[in-house]
């Protein structure tokens, strides 16, 4: 019998397709964005009044996941931003494969790539999909205890998104012990309450997508500089 | 929810590892999983079991260390290489 050392990460396959798209996004200075969240969490809510508040001077697309339909794009399709829905037949999650088929022949440069992935908390953690930062979305109706059965994403994700806050009066959520049971899985997380309906919190996350798309534009800027000396 | 795909990606992992051994054939592999890997050992055994019990290259053992991280990896796998013992 011959053991032979492997030592590698079981997704390696995956993680070398994420490296190709992040190469290219770190070159063009694209931000990109994986937004996780539970089916029904208000992932496309939010990204259609993310797409109606920012201009056509932004060059912003999107990418959504889904098991089946195309649903979900043709709501996001009517805000004149370029739009892609990735059909997984099946699969709980995107990886690395699908979104670079799906960025094949995209027209010119992007400031900012959204993609929405299939309405899942456990599986969409485990695949890199090239993106600057993984964005969690809890709804006020899940429940605050989320952080904790599944730390996972929450360990992972740079930013979480409390949705739905205006309906905080009709349901038992506690706000803070939300904080503190996703600040307990990730120190550091940052934390956004939003609505959708509302509009709530929606200028404090298009403020935070702004100046993180411009920390990506300023470093592709300074690398282009750095190669041309 | 996802073991099945993982149990597929160890097997394409095992056939990439296989190619400077044509011939052989994997016998045991042995994976890390992490606490917080959000994948169920169990079901990862069970997926594995399911698509190699009837495959061309038989049968292959699992060996699952549990590990406190986000880990998945592979830590090395055992080649059966009886050939080699005939032949010596």
């Amino acid at each position: 019998m011959t053991r032979v050392a492997i030592e590698k990460r079981v997704l390696s396959e995956n993680d070398a397709e994420a490296a190709v798209i992040r190469q290219r996004l770190r070159r063009e200075g694209t931000l990109c964005l994986n937004l996780i969240g539970s089916p029904g969490a208000g992932k496309t809510a939010l990204l259609e009044r993310t797409l109606e508040r920012l201009s056509s001077e932004n060059a912003v697309a999107v990418l959504t996941g889904d098991i089946q339909t195309d649903c979900d794009a043709r709501r996001l399709m009517r805000y004149g931003h370029p739009v892609r829905q990735i059909t997984t037949a099946g699969a709980c999650h995107l990886d690395a494969r699908m979104v670079a088929r799906h960025l094949e022949g995209w027209p010119g440069h992007l400031d900012l790539l959204l993609i929405e992935n299939v309405g899942n908390l456990v599986c969409p953690t485990s695949y890199d999909l090239g993106e600057d930062a993984k964005v969690v979305l809890l709804s006020v109706t899940e429940g605050e205890q989320k952080p904790l059965k599944y730390p996972g994403i929450f360990k992972k994700a740079d930013l979480m998104i409390l949705t739905k806050t205006d309906l905080l009066p009709y349901v038992s959520f506690d706000l803070e012990r939300v904080r503190t049971n996703a600040r307990l899985i990730h120190p550091a997380i940052e934390i956004i309450e939003t609505s959708a309906t509302t509009g709530a919190g929606l200028d404090e996350w298009i403020g935070w997508l702004a100046a993180r798309a411009a920390g990506k534009q300023a470093q592709a800027e300074r690398e282009v500089e750095h190669a041309g000396r | 929810m996802h073991e099945m795909g993982i149990a597929c990606s160890i097997l394409e992992a095992i056939q990439r590892e296989l190619l400077p051994y044509p011939e052989k054939r994997a016998v045991k592999v042995a994976v890390r999983v992490g606490e917080m890997a959000g994948v169920d050992a169990e079901s990862l055994r069970f997926c594995l079991e399911a698509i190699t019990k009837n495959s061309e290259s038989g049968p292959l053992e699992l060996e699952i260390e549990i590990c406190r991280s986000d880990e998945l990896e592979l830590a090395y796998l055992e080649i059966d290489d009886a050939e080699r013992q005939v032949t010596a």
